[in-house]
């Protein structure tokens, strides 16, 4: 229950509101004590001070003898609340007010000290009845000399009273109203967290299987609709790679599927009986084929995972990439050879730039490779090299058979085929250009495709050009080659 | 019994049509939608093994247009996805089993075989007229208790005889179910095999059961 937010947020309300009400309510309870108590002392004293000067005073007819008409002349009233007592300057009882009838006052040794030294002394005494008393017990002085001291004692019934039920009032209200708001702080609270609830169950029901799933909110524009749509974002972004990764292990299955299909069939087929050495040897070959192209996929696939990871490490340093090109021309005119294919080269003047040497020759190797795949036999190729306003465009043309303009758009996906079967007897694993795109990519450059279907395509890399303080450097032997980066 | 292969993968159709023809098959190979749906309308298979993925049209398709043309041959969908999708689709679109990629030649085999069993009274693998018995699964043939030594074509013929009997087959029939697309029709091979499983079947067996219908072709049944 406490590891609940809403009964945490309601129990912090309460606790507060709670420590707020019986401050106000101990302060109520007191400050209204206070006043009630020194409006009765005000007023036995003052009823005490009017008995002790018509005593003194020559003029009065009445002179003690009778102290409830003494203040029926005075106040207007008979004291029937108040009881009144005259005790002579020893502390003897003399006179007293009727309604004493037989009780009599108390004069503690500590009031009749203070009498005699001329000061009053207010007391709270337990005489008679359920209630205390409130006494004030004043000197009369007369030419320096006490005559007599008088006390007026009331009953602090009306005040003990009002007290109390002040004091029921406030056990039954103060308790009443933090259940009330404990409540009311609930239902804010739930009212509040009923969105981070249905976010909850939305964020619970997610997995990999159901990320079409959104959170639904009405409002939108407070905390809790901020969040809702940064969670909705969240699974939108994870929704598309897992879709990204879903497509990429579906094709790297369907390409891996076809070799081993292969090479079980061939294998169970030939187990079934007995054959010339002659066959064994063809479906030797064949196998060997086939792990050949699947080696390449997983290598491909190793290399572009590694790469999405960030761990393919580029050895940057300034190329004479003139002379890489020079490299590459001498070695696609091996490879197309079988075909006949012719490949001219067009340079500049010696261009450099900051890249991975190996990378960068892997990059063009491979679109030469897929060049004089795509070329008939007796085709055409043409390597050139040219600066064009602070970059340096590298291009690979063939008069091949072209790729349509809907597929333009895709050659670079990964696992993309234009033609599914023309591309596996060529050997190639349906990621070369992927590996293309992310090599230029990651050298600051950009790849792009012309291509006119029946009259061949052209690849262009843009690549940034060296600033000129770099000069080439001899090929470094530290380069360590990736083994997993062969073709 | 007469095959046709349509996968455009070169290498499965080899050694798919390498391994049915040891097992006495006529296999025909096709390499795209559009050659196999072709085979498939000119000529009268007992089976077809169809890949899903195809250039020009995929086997789907094919699969829909044979089914359209009111034809009820035997469909076995080869599918590299295992998607259950693309299977319940080829299902619903008439084919009749499926294998996904890779799959096991043996297991191959076996459905094959269920599947040309399909509409005959035996469910096993031993087909029989009258005392002679074939095995489609182990190949052996037996008149009685004698075992009888074929060779792959006498094999073939004998075995298709043997799901038809009591059925007239011309000379059309026989050359179409038991040879593949490259027999010339013009030749009188037919009944030159005839001739040599009539030897090694009926010869020194007092009941025949392989009958000339004059005029009409042949006729395996358990009557003299």
């Amino acid at each position: 229950m406490f590891r609940n937010i809403r009964f945490k947020l309601t129990l912090w309300y309460i606790v507060i509101l709670g420590i707020i009400l019986s401050s106000f309510s101990t302060f109520l309870y007191f400050t209204l004590s206070r006043s009630l108590y020194k409006g009765i002392d005000v007023k036995i004293k003052s009823i005490a001070e009017v008995i002790g000067s018509s005593s003194t005073n020559p003029y009065s007819q009445y002179s003690f003898s009778n102290i409830d008409r003494v203040l029926e002349e005075s106040f207007g009233w008979k004291p029937v609340t108040k009881f009144i007592q005259v005790l002579d300057e020893s502390g003897r009882i003399g006179r007293k007010s009727d309604n004493l009838q037989h009780f009599q006052l108390p004069a503690s040794i500590r009031a009749l000290k203070n009498a005699s030294q001329g000061k009053a002394t207010f007391e709270t005494i337990r005489a008679m009845g359920e209630y205390p008393l409130r006494m004030v017990t004043v000197p009369v002085i007369r030419r320096r000399h006490i005559i007599s001291i008088v006390q007026v004692a009331t009953s602090l019934e009306g005040v003990e009273e009002a007290l109390n039920t002040l004091l029921l009032i406030l056990w039954i209200t103060v308790p009443s109203a933090l259940v009330v708001a404990s409540l009311g702080g609930l239902f804010l609270a739930n009212k509040a967290l009923k969105p981070v609830d249905e976010i909850t169950r939305t964020a619970r029901m997610i997995t990999s299987k159901s990320l079409d799933q959104r959170i639904k909110l009405k409002k939108a524009n407070d905390e809790i609709g901020r969040l809702a749509e940064t969670f909705n974002d969240m699974i939108s972004r994870l929704g598309g790679s897992f879709k990204q990764i879903r497509q990429f292990s579906a094709d790297a299955s369907h390409e891996l599927r076809t070799p081993l299909t292969i090479l079980k069939g061939e294998i169970e087929v030939g187990l079934r009986k007995r054959r010339r050495l002659e066959e064994y040897r063809n479906i030797l070959n064949s196998n060997l084929e086939e792990i050949n192209h699947m080696t390449q996929i997983v290598d491909d696939l190793l290399f572009l995972s590694k790469a999405d990871m960030g761990e393919v490490h580029l050895q940057k340093q300034p190329i004479n990439l003139t002379q890489l090109a020079s490299e590459v021309h001498a070695q696609a005119k091996m490879i197309a050879m079988p075909k006949d294919i012719t490949v001219r080269i067009n340079k500049d003047s010696d261009v450099v730039v900051v890249g991975d040497r190996l990378r960068l020759r892997e990059l063009l190797l491979n679109l030469v490779d897929n060049g004089v795949k795509y070329t008939p036999e007796g085709g055409e190729m043409k390597i050139s090299l040219e600066r064009d306003d602070g970059r340096i465009k590298l291009r690979v043309m063939d008069n091949g058979i072209g790729i349509a303009p809907d597929d333009q758009a895709h050659i670079f996906d990964r696992f993309f085929r234009v033609d599914k079967a023309r591309s596996r007897e060529g050997g190639g694993s349906g990621l070369g250009l992927s590996i293309c795109k992310w090599i230029v990519e990651a050298h600051g450059g950009e790849i792009s495709v012309e291509s006119d279907l029946g009259k061949g395509s052209t690849f262009t890399v843009t690549l940034p050009v060296a600033p000129p303080n770099a000069k080439e450097m001899p090929e470094a032997k530290s380069i360590s080659e990736d083994p997993t980066f062969q073709h | 019994m007469r095959i046709l292969v349509v996968e455009d993968e070169k290498k499965v159709a080899s050694f798919l049509k390498k391994g049915l023809e040891e097992e006495h098959y006529a296999v025909d190979t096709a390499f795209d939608g559009e050659e196999g749906l072709y085979l498939a309308q000119i000529s009268e298979y007992d089976l077809i093994i169809l890949d899903i993925m195809l250039p020009k049209f995929d086997g789907m398709e094919i699969l829909r247009r044979i089914r359209g043309n009111g034809s009820d041959v035997p469909i076995l969908m080869l599918t590299a996805k295992d998607s259950t999708g693309d299977i319940i689709s080829g299902l619903d679109s008439g084919s009749d089993d499926y294998l996904t990629k890779p799959f096991s030649f043996a297991e191959l085999l076996a459905r094959v075989r269920a599947l040309l069993r399909r509409g005959m009274k035996e469910k096993t693998d031993v087909l029989s007229v009258s005392d002679l018995s074939l095995s489609t699964s182990t190949h052996q043939v037996k008149r009685g208790e004698t075992k009888i030594e074929l060779t792959p074509k006498e094999y073939a013929l004998l075995e298709y005889f043997m799901r038809n009997p009591n059925r007239v087959l011309t000379r059309t029939l026989i050359s179409e179910h038991v040879w593949d697309f490259h027999f010339d029709p013009s030749t009188n091979v037919v009944d030159v095999y005839v001739n040599y499983l009539r030897n090694k079947i009926d010869r020194g067996f007092d009941k025949k059961l392989i009958h000339t219908v004059r005029g009409s072709g042949y006729m395996i049944k358990d009557e003299p």
